[in-house]
């Protein structure tokens, strides 16, 4: 006999399966007695369960609606004065210091005439500031994962109640 | 005619006012009921609902179109209701969720009533344990049960919810109606 086929009993109780599958577990369950007990068992739980389904304490919904407006305005107040300039500033300044890194990096690459290694570091040099430039854009890319990481983490906060 | 929730959220990503109060109005039970099953808490449910309306407010422009809105905006009030879940358990494991992990609810630790099983007050206790072993379930196999039993989704629904495949979703029902099916027996030998 083929295995069991226990998590489709659910399923198919519920005539979720697709023709194929549904047939495959009908047929299971002609010549399976254990899982025509179970299928027998769950459809009675199955039933148990929705039939007792517990209502939560009323509501007085104007009151939630009121309440949720209010957290609505408190949130944005909050973001208004103490979250919205911190990134910008933090994104203004970390780009100014990746800048200054940057152009600092290139300047010093300054080439020596005449020396033919002088030429070639000349050229390396082009290539390392080419390199930084690189790094610069990668490290805003960061930045800018930084910024998705941090407002993730202005949405946690957000979370937390008070 | 009425607009779909589907409309509704697209005009609440381009902060329409209308269009939020609207989407509240016709999810507030739900998401209040949905909430409660799981934490079963008034207080919280109130709150982690009212935070979903939130977190909706702030990213509706999020919502692709691709699963139904009900199904994206469940998605969000279970995450928050899982996480707290989560948190509560880390700062106060005395309150609310010991009882998981000792095994024992509230209102198993009632003593049971010795009446005739089929008589009212035998039937609404058999209906009270039953959903008492629900809430010591694993708090995912949970979701599962109350998504199917309560919220009556399909199990490709609750895949999307829970953010994982039909087959764990399986899994985690099947799971949860074995461990169901003993609570149902042991109360029978009462
Ligand atoms: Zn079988």
């Amino acid at each position: 006999m083929a295995k069991h086929p226990e998590t489709d009993l659910v399923p198919y109780l519920r005539g979720e399966l697709p023709p194929a599958e549904r047939e495959r577990v009908a047929r299971h369950l002609d010549e399976c007695p254990d899982c025509r007990q179970d299928t027998d068992q769950l459809r009675e739980l199955l039933g148990e369960l929705s039939r007792s389904i517990a209502e939560p304490p009323a509501v007085n919904w104007a009151r939630y609606r009121a309440e949720l407006r209010e957290k609505l305005e408190a949130r944005r107040g909050r973001r208004a004065w103490w979250w919205q300039p911190v990134p910008l500033a933090l994104a203004t300044s970390l780009a100014g210091v990746l800048l200054f890194v940057a152009v600092w990096g290139v300047g010093r690459q300054v080439p020596t005439a005449g020396d033919p290694v002088a030429f070639e570091e000349a050229a390396i040099g082009r290539n390392l500031g080419l390199l930084e430039q690189y790094q610069v854009v990668e490290r805003l890319d960061l930045l800018e994962e930084d910024l998705d990481f941090m407002s993730d983490l202005d949405g946690l906060a957000a979370g937390r109640p008070g | 005619m009425e607009p779909s929730d589907e409309a509704l959220c697209q005009r609440v990503a381009k902060r329409d006012v209308a269009a939020f109060e609207l989407l509240v109005e016709r999810y507030q039970g739900r998401a209040y009921r949905l909430a409660w099953s799981i934490v079963r808490d008034p207080e919280d449910a109130r709150d982690l609902s009212q935070e979903a309306f939130i977190r909706l407010h702030e990213s509706a422009g999020s919502f692709g179109g691709r699963s139904k809105f009900s199904t994206w905006f469940y998605r969000i009030v279970v995450n928050l209701c899982l996480d707290h879940k989560r948190k509560r358990r880390w700062w106060k494991p005395w309150a609310g969720d010991a009882a998981d992990d000792q095994g024992e609810s509230f209102l198993e630790r009632q003593p049971a009533p010795v009446t005739d099983p089929v008589d009212e007050l035998g039937r609404e206790q058999t209906m009270k344990d039953l959903w008492a072993a629900v809430d010591r379930l694993a708090p995912r196999q949970r979701a599962a049960v109350v998504l199917q039993v309560q919220e009556e989704l399909a199990t490709y629904e609750i895949a999307e919810v829970l953010k994982c495949s039909e087959a764990t979703v399986r899994v985690h029902l099947h799971r949860a109606m074995n461990a169901l099916k003993k609570t149902m027996k042991n109360m029978e030998k009462r």
